[in-house]
C-alpha cells in the first residue's frame, strides 16, 4: 500500500494533469469509471483557478479573447499552481508567464497591461490607513527631512507603453470601441486603493521619483534631490499639496535616518 | 490592533454564508439573519471586505469557516496559513471555527478543491495530530466538515462516518454535518445517506450545512456536483428533516456560492430551514404528549417529493411534518442545544 504523502503527491499530480498518473486500481467509484471521476477533481481545479485569473485580469482578458486566456491560463495553472489557499495571492507570475509566450510576443501591451491589473488586485487586498491632514502638522517642528508615510496600497507602475490609457479606456464597453489602441508611451502610474475601488494617476519623471522615494522611506531630502535631479523645475509644494490631498500621506515624524543614506 | 467585541454566541437557528456581493445590502439594510459565516481565506488580507465585516460583527454572530488548512495533508497543516487562521479568529472573535475532512495541498501545490482521504489508521493518526495542532494553537474546539466526493480510494479500512466519530473521540473536536454533501457522496459512490447520519456521534454535531448541488452525466454516469449554485434541493431537505428529528435544533448555514442570486433568496431558505425544525420540534413535543397518555410506537420517518408539485421544495418536508411521520427522540436528546458546548 502507498504511503499517504506518496498517494497525495501522485493525486495532485494527476489533478494537475502532470505525470505520472495515480492508478486506477487504488481508486473507486461505485460503479462508474473511478478516472472519468477524478477528471471531475481536475476540472473543479482548472476552472475554479481560471475563474480567479478572470477575475484580476479583467482588462487583459479583453485585450487576447477569453477563449485564448483560459487556454493560457489553464498552461499557467498547470505549470505554476497557487502554493498556499489564500487565493488573493494567485496570480502574481502571470504577468511574467504572459511575457513569455511566443504568440504574445507582438502585443507587449498585453503582459504590461497585467501588470497593472496586478498591482490593482495587492493595492485592494492592502489596508487603508485614516489619512493625515497638513493643518495637523502646522506646529510640529519635524526637521529639516521628515519621514512622510504612504498608504500602504499605493502602487508605482513604469511601463515603456500606454498601459494606464488601454485599462481606462477598457473600463466602459463604448470607450474601447473607440479606443484608437496601445502605443508605445512610457507611463508612469501611480494606484491606491480607495474604499472598495482603486484610484489611477499618471505622474510625470519627477514626481514618480519624488512619490518611489518616500514609499521607500528614503525620507523627504532625499525624494526632492530625486525629483529635482530629473526635473530642475519641479514643484515640492504642489506635490505635497496633492499628497495630502490625495489622502496619501498616513505620518509624518522626525526622520529615523537624519543623514543621507 | 484588534478590538474587541461583544461575544455574540450562534444560535440554533439558520444564517447564511456571506457572499462579496451581499455585504453593502447587509450594512445597509441590516436583515434579521440569525448568524453569519465567512469563508476564512477571504479574510486574510486587509481589503475592504474585512473593513465590512467588523462592522457586521457588531451586529451578527459570526462563525468562521477555513477552506485552506488541508487537514489530510500527510505532511503536516502549513503553520503559516494556521498562524493567520489564528489572526482571523482573533480579529473577529467568531463563536464557531470549522474546516473540512480533506486534503487540497500536496507536492508543493495548492489545489482548490478538497480531495477524499484513504480511511485508514495511518490517515487517522494524521488528521488527529493536524487537528490537534489546530485546537492548540487556536486555543479552542474546531468542527470538522464531511466531505462531497466523487471518488473513494480501494484500501480504505473504515467509512468516512466511523473516520469522523473516532477522530471526535481522539482530539475532542466537534462535527460540521454538511447535509448536501452526505447527499452527493452517497449518491456518487452508493452509500445510504441516513445511516451515515445516523452513524456520527449526534452530541458532536454543532453545525450543519445546506446548499444545492448539479446534476452532471458523463455517459452512463450521473455523477452530482457539490457546487452550491441553486435552492435546496428537495432530497436534501428530506435529509436535514431525517438530522433535525434526530439531533434536535443546531445551527444551520444556507450555502450559495455558484451563481449567488439576491440576499433575499438565501435569506428565503434561511427562513425555510428555521420554520421546517421549529415544526419538526413543535410536532415531537406533541407526539410526545400524546405518548403520555397512549402506548408510545415508533414510526419511521419517509418523505415523498413525488407528488410535490410546488415550487418550494421545502413544501414537501413540511407536508410530511404535518402528517406526524417522525421518530420520538429519546429523552437526551431533547433537551437545548447551544452551538458553543
Amino acid at each position: 500500500m502507498l504511503p499517504l504523502e506518496l498517494l497525495q503527491t501522485m493525486m495532485a499530480r494527476s489533478v494537475l494533469a502532470k505525470e505520472p498518473f495515480v492508478s486506477a486500481n487504488l481508486l473507486t467509484a461505485g460503479k462508474a469509471d473511478p478516472l472519468a471521476r477524478l477528471r471531475i477533481y481536475r476540472n473543479n481545479t482548472r476552472s475554479s483557478l481560471t475563474a480567479v485569473l478572470i477575475a484580476v485580469f479583467p482588462v487583459t482578458v479583453r485585450l487576447v479573447d477569453e477563449r485564448f486566456f483560459r487556454f493560457v491560463a489553464s498552461e499557467f495553472i498547470r505549470r505554476y499552481p497557487p502554493v498556499e489557499s489564500r487565493l488573493a495571492r494567485y496570480g502574481a507570475g502571470f504577468p511574467r508567464f504572459l511575457k513569455s509566450i511566443d504568440t504574445l510576443s507582438d502585443m507587449p501591451v498585453v503582459a504590461e497591461t497585467a501588470r497593472l491589473e496586478w498591482a490593482i488586485a495587492e493595492a485592494l487586498d492592502a489596508a487603508s490607513l485614516p489619512p493625515r491632514t497638513l493643518a495637523e502638522y502646522d506646529n510640529t517642528d519635524l526637521g529639516m527631512s521628515p519621514d512622510i508615510l504612504l498608504q500602504p496600497s499605493l502602487r508605482l507602475i513604469i511601463s515603456h507603453w500606454s498601459v494606464m490609457s488601454v485599462w481606462k479606456a477598457h473600463q466602459k464597453a463604448t470607450l474601447a470601441e473607440q479606443f484608437g489602441g496601445w502605443m508605445r508611451r512610457p507611463e508612469r502610474v501611480a494606484l491606491w486603493r480607495s474604499g472598495e475601488s482603486v484610484r489611477l494617476i499618471l505622474l510625470d519623471r519627477s514626481n514618480f521619483a519624488f512619490l518611489h522615494a518616500l514609499k521607500h522611506g528614503f525620507g523627504l531630502e532625499q525624494a526632492i534631490s530625486r525629483a529635482v535631479a530629473l526635473d530642475p523645475m519641479f514643484d515640492l509644494v504642489s506635490a505635497l499639496v496633492r499628497l495630502f490631498g490625495d489622502g496619501l500621506v498616513t505620518d509624518v515624524r522626525v526622520s529615523a535616518h537624519p543623514f543621507p543614506i | 490592533m484588534s478590538r474587541t467585541f461583544q461575544s455574540l454566541a450562534i444560535p440554533a437557528t439558520a444564517g447564511i454564508g456571506l457572499r462579496s456581493r451581499h455585504i453593502g445590502e447587509m450594512l445597509t439594510r441590516r436583515p434579521s439573519a440569525g448568524w453569519l459565516e465567512v469563508h476564512a481565506e477571504n479574510y486574510m488580507g486587509e481589503g475592504a471586505g474585512v473593513e465590512a465585516l467588523e462592522r457586521l460583527r457588531q451586529i451578527y454572530p459570526l462563525s468562521v469557516h477555513g477552506v485552506g488548512l488541508s487537514l489530510g495533508s500527510a505532511q503536516g497543516v502549513d503553520r503559516s496559513h494556521l498562524e493567520r487562521l489564528r489572526k482571523v479568529c482573533e480579529r473577529f472573535q467568531p463563536d464557531l471555527v470549522s474546516e473540512h475532512l480533506a486534503w487540497s495541498v500536496a507536492d508543493g501545490a495548492y489545489l482548490n478543491d478538497l480531495l477524499p482521504l484513504r480511511y485508514d489508521e495511518k490517515a487517522l493518526a494524521v488528521v488527529a495530530r493536524n487537528v490537534e495542532t489546530v485546537q492548540d494553537v487556536l486555543k479552542r474546539q474546531v468542527l470538522i466538515e464531511n466531505l462531497s466526493a466523487y471518488l473513494a480510494f480501494a484500501d480504505s479500512s473504515m467509512n468516512e462516518a466511523e473516520f469522523l466519530a473516532e477522530l471526535v473521540a481522539r482530539t475532542g473536536c466537534g462535527l460540521l454535518l454538511d447535509v448536501n454533501n452526505v447527499h452527493v457522496s452517497a449518491h456518487n459512490l452508493q452509500y445510504d445517506a441516513k445511516t451515515f447520519i445516523d452513524a456520527l456521534p449526534a452530541e458532536a454535531i454543532g453545525e450543519i450545512h445546506l446548499a444545492g448541488h448539479a446534476t452532471n452525466q458523463v455517459g452512463a454516469d450521473t455523477v452530482l456536483i457539490d457546487d452550491h449554485g441553486s435552492r435546496v434541493p428537495p432530497v436534501v431537505w428530506s435529509l436535514y428533516h431525517h438530522a433535525i428529528s434526530r439531533l434536535g435544533p443546531r445551527p444551520t448555514l444556507i450555502e450559495w456560492d455558484t451563481d449567488v442570486p439576491v440576499l433575499d433568496v438565501l435569506l428565503g431558505e434561511a427562513m425555510w430551514a428555521d420554520m421546517l425544525s421549529a415544526s419538526i420540534m413543535f410536532n415531537r413535543k406533541q407526539t410526545a404528549r400524546r405518548a403520555a397518555v397512549t402506548k408510545p410506537r415508533a414510526v419511521p420517518t419517509v418523505l415523498s417529493f413525488e407528488n410535490g408539485g410546488s415550487g418550494m421544495p421545502v413544501l414537501a418536508a413540511f407536508a410530511a411534518v404535518r402528517a406526524g411521520r417522525i421518530v420520538p427522540l429519546p429523552h437526551d436528546r431533547q433537551g437545548g442545544y447551544h452551538a458553543a458546548a
